[in-house]
């Protein structure tokens, strides 16, 4: 039966061609783009995301395929970075480290249809087919031919659209890979480039030698970015995810305390209820935080590069309390205090240590690592055309980086207030299990979005 | 220390001021002639004074008869010539089609694409890398749609969006231009050399636009990238025949059915040159387009060496070990040309050259035969005869072998290198986008005469004489309206991909 199963979701998405797109305009030739110490501690992970779109009116299939493609074309003309290819070229100064030459290839587009309508296909799809709306290649063993960026373009036949885009997380992190849809959006829609991408190197150093005695942020890379091997308990159970609506955690946590945002709360609320998973009874399990200080930096929200760090949290008292409520209170707190102590300095200090000192990617090892990405909506919507309206954001971050579980917190598309939010969790199958039969997870009314689809023998 | 000596210099300019002198003499002959005629005439008269003229004249006896009958003799003379004077051709004008933007392909795209299609054969890979470097063509270069996929998809309903999409876009742009209205085309000719669907693509204009059903229609297929000339041609008798007429041609190349998907080398060079393109074409014999157009044909010459088995087999289309179709270019190719070349120069050249060349080139020519046969042959300088160069834009190496052989200044070929960087090899229509380029560039006066030169499969080379018959202002209309400031560009010799 789920064989059968199996093979009618395998036939709904069908492959129609792949090409190149290249920007309309020749770039100057020859360039070299350097990454930031950001961008290079994050070397062997990717990001895939897709965006459903649900339509009222009917089209000629492959109308706005094209109508995409050559928009996309406009855009990629202020894109050098993403339309060139990666070279290690020794700069004199700079030892064998991955640069991008931009030599105007283009970004690989391929074109899907899939049968029935947006709606449906989300009702019933699990990971491994939401995945068959992204495409993604990895690296050849010549990288200079290799595209760095993908775009699927999917359109359902009785009507919506899915947009996939998947990347090296080398040269973006999810909150660049979003801003770079809005742009292609708003350019296809109003023609116009409202928010085009800066790119520039990170704040220089300083010169005085000021640091920080108690540098939490650092510790956690200096240690992060030495670990090589991934622990031996995240290969032995299969990683499953599954998609949560929290409609208002804001109401149901009971906070009165100003300046906690329902990130801070959803990710104590999975912490608590992983370590129980866990089986962790005075403990919480280890957990970090994944922020975008572009604000802090003063950069630009447009700017285009890794600009994420990932904070561990540390509990500064131990366990005591049974009352799960008074937990997760307790964790929101020092969450907070993670959020709140990130300051300029902190994250300064931790760039000159990368520029100096480390090679390495930085591994989150066995962590539950909470990914913020509640702030990438905007009161402008992002629409390709006047009656395609977004209905759903899907965001997945893989490699070394993902650490043992993963909750990506996500604005909400549909009506639901403000304050909703949408949380893709990625855990191992026993621990996922456990999790959504969490009586205080369930006690935030949570809306199951997608499912994942049990093994058979597990 | 002598000092050092400058005889080179002084006697290079005393050999220029001889040839201009000599140059002067021989052109200007019949009019040096009748001077000294006229002189002697006026002089008599003077000396006579009018009363003795008078009297010459009515010593004459004219009759009524004499005089009715000489004029009616001269008459009979002066409708004869002008009935046998071949009918004036006027090029109204003449619309190229620009490839859109989403139709780039980039080298690195190009190298890309050829890397992942033949995966197996890096060294077919690496051959095309090195073609492409030296190439001569730009960055913006356009290829169709269906084989901007991975792997090209050149189906048959591909090859009809391609042909649609570049004819119909040169003829709307064409009726803009001329005012002409579809309804009153009486000949239509179309030239595509690869791609030939029945029904023709003659037939699918003739569809679309809803012509007459009288229309004198005709399909060139297969006669390669010099059969613009043969239409212009054909279109040329074709105009002798119907008086008050006028003739659209449209020349193109379909790209999408005819890429090539082996391996061997040969074969692969099209591949690296050709491109999108396509040209439109009003061509009239009405006294009323006198006005408004843009050039007269002046003559239309066309060699064919075929006969020549070496000439023949030189371009050749035929299947490899794998049964992909490709077209085989022989590597004596330019020798080939240049042999045709010279054939087409030995017709035109007594046609066009200046009495001055023509005499030199004989003297040269018995000199060779009777004298000494290791006298190096004049060449004439066809730069007395045109002002304008159009060479096919076949690719950098026929460019650069026409300049060396006819003795050209870069300023002349730059129509022709520049089409090939911004266009690539269009095939039959690169001779239209570099006549459009010299108009782009404010350099086409009242009265300059154009040289188009084309090369083609066969092994054929034809060549057409136009003459300028009104100065085209700029900023003009066409392919190169919104790059002409950037060029002229500089072409380095390899670009390192």
């Amino acid at each position: 039966m789920l064989l059968k199963e199996k093979t009618i979701m395998e036939d709904r998405v069908r492959l129609i061609c792949k090409r190149t797109v290249v920007s309309t305009k020749p770039v100057e030739q020859g360039r070299l783009y350097r990454f930031s110490v950001f961008d290079h501690v994050m070397e062997p992970n990717h990001i895939r995301l897709v965006y459903y779109y649900r339509t009222s009116k009917t089209r000629e299939p492959g109308e706005i395929t094209k109508k995409l493609r050559e928009s996309l074309a406009y855009t990629l003309n202020c894109y050098p970075i993403v339309t060139g290819r990666l070279v290690k070229e020794t700069d004199g100064t700079e030892e064998n480290r991955w640069k991008v030459k931009s030599n105007d290839a283009g970004v690989r587009m391929v074109e899907a249809r899939a049968t029935g309508t947006v709606e449906e296909w989300r009702r019933s799809v699990n990971r491994e087919e939401e995945l068959k709306l992204v495409h993604w290649e990895d690296m050849y063993h010549l990288p200079y031919y290799w595209s760095t960026f993908y775009v699927q373009v999917t359109e359902f036949e009785s009507g919506g659209l899915a947009i996939g885009l998947s990347c090296t997380h080398l040269l973006a992190d999810p909150v660049c890979a979003m801003m770079f849809i809005r742009t292609w959006a708003d350019l296809t829609l109003t023609r116009n480039m409202m928010t085009p991408p800066l790119f520039h190197s990170l704040p220089p150093r300083r010169f005085t030698s000021h640091k920080l005695s108690n540098n939490q942020l650092l510790s956690h890379y200096i240690r992060s970015c030495s670990l090589t091997a991934p622990p031996s308990n995240v290969t032995e159970d299969r990683m499953v995810t599954t998609t949560l609506l929290f409609p208002d955690p804001m109401v149901q946590a009971g906070e009165n305390e100003q300046g906690i945002s329902p990130f801070e709360i959803l990710s104590g609320l999975l912490c608590v209820c992983v370590s129980r998973a866990k089986g962790k009874r005075n403990e919480l399990t280890d957990m970090s935080l994944c922020l975008d200080v572009r604000k802090l930096l003063r950069l630009d929200q447009s700017y285009f590069g890794n600009c994420m760090v990932y904070h561990k949290v540390h509990y500064s008292k131990p366990v005591t309390t049974k009352d799960r409520l008074l937990l997760l209170s307790y964790v929101v707190k020092e969450i907070h205090n993670v959020t709140k102590g990130l300051d300029y300095d902190t994250v300064m200090d931790l760039v000159e240590w990368l520029s100096s000192n480390n090679n390495n990617p930085i591994s989150n090892g066995s962590d539950l690592v909470c990914i913020n990405l509640e702030n990438m909506a905007n009161s402008r919507p992002m629409m390709f055309e006047e009656d395609l309206m977004l209905s759903h954001v899907s965001c997945y971050v893989e490699g070394p980086v993902a650490g043992g579980g993963q909750a990506i917190v996500l604005p909400s598309q549909l009506s639901e207030g403000p304050m909703s939010r949408v949380v893709m969790v990625t855990l191992p199958q026993r621990e996922m299990v456990k999790v959504l039969e969490d009586e205080l997870l369930q006690s935030f009314s949570p809306v199951l979005l997608m499912e994942y689809t049990k093994l058979l023998n597990q | 220390m002598p000092p050092p000596k400058m005889p080179d210099l002084s006697s290079s300019m005393k050999h220029k001021y001889v040839k201009l002198g000599y140059q002067y003499l021989v052109n200007n002959f019949p009019t040096l002639l009748l001077i000294p005629i006229l002189a002697y005439t006026a002089l008599e008269l003077f000396r006579m004074g009018p009363e003795e003229i008078l009297n010459h004249l009515n010593s004459l006896n004219f009759s009524l008869l004499h005089i009715l009958g000489s004029s009616f003799v001269i008459m009979f003379f002066l409708t004869v010539y002008f009935m046998s004077k071949p009918r004036t051709i006027y090029l109204v004008d003449y619309s190229c089609f620009k490839p859109p933007v989403t139709c780039r392909v980039p080298f690195a795209t190009f190298m890309e694409h050829s890397r992942l299609n033949l995966i197996d054969t890096p060294k077919s890979v690496e051959f095309q890398m090195r073609i492409l470097e030296r190439s001569g063509l730009g960055e913006e270069t356009c290829l169709p749609p269906a084989i901007h996929y991975i792997p090209p998809t050149p189906t048959m309903d591909a090859a009809r969006s391609e042909a649609e999409l570049v004819i119909f876009t040169a003829m709307d742009d064409l009726f803009k231009k001329t005012g002409l209205k579809p309804k009153d085309i009486d000949i239509l000719i179309v030239n595509c050399s690869l791609f030939s669907p029945t029904p023709s693509l003659s037939a699918m204009i003739i569809n679309k636009y809803k012509l007459r059903s009288n229309i004198k229609s005709l399909n060139l297929s297969g006669m390669g990238c010099s059969a613009s000339l043969i239409s212009v041609d054909v279109a040329r008798d074709l105009l002798q025949v119907h008086p008050n007429s006028n003739a659209v041609i449209v020349s193109t190349e379909i790209i999408t059915p005819n890429y090539y998907q082996g391996k061997e080398r040969a074969m692969l060079l099209p591949n690296c040159l050709f491109r999108m393109g396509a040209a439109a074409i009003l061509l009239s014999n009405r006294r009323s387009d006198r006005w408004r157009a843009k050039y007269k044909l002046c003559h239309l010459v066309r060699t064919h060496k075929g006969a020549e088995d070496k000439s023949y087999y030189c371009v050749y289309q035929q299947e490899d070990d794998e049964s992909h179709v490709g077209i085989n270019l022989n590597k004596d190719l330019m020798a080939i040309a240049g042999e045709a070349l010279k054939s087409n120069i030995t017709t035109i050249g007594p046609l066009v050259l200046p009495a001055s060349e023509q005499l030199l080139f004989l003297s040269s020519l018995i000199g060779r035969k009777i004298f000494n046969a290791k006298w190096k042959p004049y060449i004439p300088d066809f730069k007395m005869a045109f002002e304008h160069f159009c060479i096919h834009a076949g690719g950098r190496a026929v460019i650069d072998e026409l300049q060396k052989s006819l003795q050209l200044s870069a300023e002349h070929v730059e129509a022709s290198r520049m089409t090939l960087h911004r266009f690539g090899n269009t095939s039959s229509s690169s001779l239209w986008y570099e006549l459009s380029y010299i108009e782009a560039k404010g350099k086409m006066k009242r009265g300059d005469r154009v040289w188009q030169i084309a090369f083609g499969s066969g092994f054929k080379c034809n060549s057409a004489v136009w003459k300028s018959n009104r100065t085209i202002k700029t900023p003009t209309e066409g392919p190169w309206s919104d790059c002409i400031d950037r060029y002229p560009v500089f072409i380095p010799e390899v670009v390192k991909l």
